[in-house]
């Protein structure tokens, strides 16, 4: 089967002003369907340029990126937006829009898929259900703690079945027992769905609790563990 | 994302920042008040001048006065009353030019002279300022057989010296006090300003009749503000065989006839006369009103593209604090159109509510003002020696173009100076608005 991503010496230099930052130098990762993947990597190292990349919000300035077999580069800006619906992102600070409520944040993202409003409120509640938020429905982000905020963003990024979420420093914003309740749905969600994982941590307790762990350092992947063995 | 769930979300980023979102309408419900109140007044206003040159004029007569205009104004009380007066050429009609004028065409029926002073009317308890008109009195009522009408008294086809006929505002005041009735003696006084030293020149006068209201302005025909007296009494009070104007009676109101009797009758005092039939009068205030709603409109559409302006510059602020929320959309897959449809969508909302509410506001604003003018508040009048001024009143006309006008008008200039920033926010990377603090 071919691999839900696939980057080929991937590359992308940003621009600090008139002096070019290269924040990946040539990337090599094929990521398998349920896989779960962690990428570890001090602060600069590139994780969350890779996270962008594969989540469609940037394009590569050199290299070839695969997602379902793909290449990204040649995507138009509305073949982006597309791809960018298969794609389940969670962020570090949750990113909920602060006027709406848990069901409304999550419908959001079904309203943007263009999915009618019955079906939406319908499955709006069962995947806050999922995340165990069910009477939390119509509380607004402020009225919800980190973990709670960070639940309803997980379940806003599987509203539209995404082929795999992104989720970058996911527990980064929260306390650590909520984070290990996060880690816990997240693992759930990869072993019982099948869902797809890709996470960006610096936390090396949280990146065991993946299938595999993926090193960077400048810019390049410099190692890569599955199940405990380097590949 | 579908139309209605765009609004959806342009309606909730509004009604998070109800203050910033009311002015900023406030500012499209300024500008449009202000276009429908004064479109509405000059609408109405031109319908009512209109409709009482249309009382105070016949259609088959022309009005003829000495100068190259009909608006250089007479001897102290023509149609522009000396106030609209030009270079005085010296020139001056006669009272018996009518029976030259009569001679001119077979479409001539026939011409009156009329003499105008401005002077007063006495009796032992009550003194009014007035125009004294010196007309003929069986042709002049022959001319204007609808309005040279008596409510109380009669005219008389051939009338004593010192019989005169008064206008219904003459004899009333506003609250309704009649001052003179038909049958009563009365003193006629005016100003010789020629004598040296000026003197007050008067007559006692018998008033065989009180006119009926007329309505309308005195132009050329008769009015509610002017005293009648036969033409020569008025010759000699006055001492004059000159006349202001002189009214001709055509035989029909065709358009051809009023031209070619007009060309003879200005050849005939060879370009120093002036004629004006009532078709150029009402297409000349016409062409006036036109310009006048032109100017009054474009002082208005300032205040509206100021109000655009406004819109601009909140829309850009609301950009810049949520930069973030559009890189969060743009994360979820919503397309860079999508994005501008919420933008405009907001702007569409502000512009249609302001517009709904402008119109309903200049509506209200227009009815007020025409309460206040119809009141008595203030008078206006085409002039005249005497100042014969009519109360104006006036009925606000909104038509439909105006009403679609003014809605196509708020909405779009709304739209339009959203654009820009609703192009920026569609335009914003969604890595970089992410970013954004």
């Amino acid at each position: 089967m071919a691999p839900i991503v696939e980057a080929v010496n991937l590359k992308k230099t940003y621009m600090l002003g008139k002096i070019p930052v290269e924040a990946l130098r040539g990337v090599n990762l094929k990521v398998e369907s349920g896989d779960f993947l962690a990428v570890l990597g001090p602060s600069g190292s590139g994780k969350s340029t890779l996270l962008n990349l594969v989540g469609a919000l940037d394009k590569p300035t050199a290299g070839t990126l695969l997602i379902d077999g793909v290449d990204v580069s040649t995507l138009s800006d509305n073949q982006l937006s597309n791809l960018r619906r298969r794609v389940g992102f969670v962020f570090q600070f949750f990113n909920l829009i602060p006027r709406f409520t848990a069901k409304d944040n999550v419908e959001l993202s079904l309203s943007i898929a263009g999915i009618s409003r019955a079906e939406r409120k319908k499955r709006a509640e069962e995947l806050l259900e999922t995340v165990g938020l069910k009477d939390r429905i119509n509380h607004k982000p402020a009225e919800l703690s980190g973990g709670q905020q960070q639940r309803v963003a997980i379940a806003r990024a599987l509203a539209n079945n995404p082929r795999f979420l992104l989720m970058d420093e996911p527990t980064g914003n929260i306390d650590s027992r909520t984070a290990r309740e996060i880690m816990r749905l997240v693992k759930r969600l990869n072993e019982e769905k099948g869902v797809t994982i890709i996470m960006v941590t610096h936390d090396q307790h949280l990146a065991r609790e993946a299938k595999r762990t993926v090193q960077m350092f400048d810019g390049v992947i410099t190692s890569d563990i599955v199940n405990g063995e380097r590949t | 994302m579908r139309a209605r769930d765009v609004f959806g979300y342009s309606f909730s980023a509004i009604k998070l920042r109800k203050l910033r979102a009311g002015l900023t309408t406030l500012g499209v419900v300024i500008g449009i008040a202000a276009i429908v109140a004064l479109l509405s007044i000059t609408t109405g206003l031109q319908n009512t001048i209109t409709m009482q040159l249309e009382t105070g004029l016949a259609t088959d007569t022309l009005i003829v006065a000495p100068g190259g205009g009909i608006f250089d104004g007479g001897q102290g009380g023509g149609f522009g009353g000396g106030a609209l007066g030009g270079a005085d050429s010296g020139f001056r009609l006669l009272v018996n030019d009518t029976q030259t004028i009569n001679s001119l065409s077979t479409d001539i029926l026939t011409s009156i002279a009329v003499i105008q002073r401005s002077g007063y009317i006495n009796s032992t308890e009550h003194e009014r300022v007035t125009t004294i008109v010196g007309v003929d009195f069986a042709e002049y009522k022959n001319i204007y057989s609808t309005t040279f009408v008596s409510e109380s008294g009669e005219i008389p086809d051939t009338p004593d010296n010192n019989t005169i006929v008064i206008g219904k505002r003459v004899n009333e005041r506003q609250n309704g006090t009649v001052l003179f009735t038909a049958g009563e003696d009365v003193k006629i006084v005016w100003t010789n300003a020629t004598a040296r030293p000026p003197q007050n020149e008067s007559y006692t006068a018998h008033v065989a009749a009180v006119l009926q209201e007329v309505g309308g302005f005195a132009f050329g025909g008769p009015s509610d503000r002017n005293i009648y007296i036969p033409i020569s009494t008025a010759q000699e009070f006055f001492n004059t065989s000159e006349c202001e104007t002189i009214i001709v009676k055509l035989a029909n109101s065709d358009q051809a006839t009023i031209d070619a009797v007009s060309k003879k009758i200005v050849d005939e005092f060879a370009g120093e006369a002036s004629v004006i039939s009532s078709t150029a009068v009402l297409n000349l205030l016409g062409s006036v009103f036109s310009l006048i709603e032109l100017f009054l409109v474009g002082i208005a559409a300032i205040s509206l593209l100021v109000a655009g302006i406004g819109i601009m510059n909140i829309m850009i602020v609301s950009l810049i604090e949520r930069t973030r929320e559009i890189g969060i959309l743009k994360a979820l897959g919503m397309k860079s159109r999508t994005v501008l449809a919420i933008f405009l969508g907001e702007s569409v909302i502000i512009g249609v509510i302001g517009a709904i509410i402008g119109i309903a506001l200049g509506w209200v604003l227009a009815n007020v003002v025409a309460t206040v003018l119809s009141s008595g508040a203030i008078t206006v009048g085409p002039g005249g020696g005497a100042g014969d001024g009519g109360l104006l009143s006036i009925t606000p006309v909104l038509t439909p173009l105006v009403f679609l006008g003014a809605f196509g008008f708020g909405v779009g200039v709304s739209v339009i100076f959203a654009l820009y920033p609703a192009w920026r926010a569609s335009k914003l990377k969604p890595v970089e608005a992410l970013r954004y603090e």
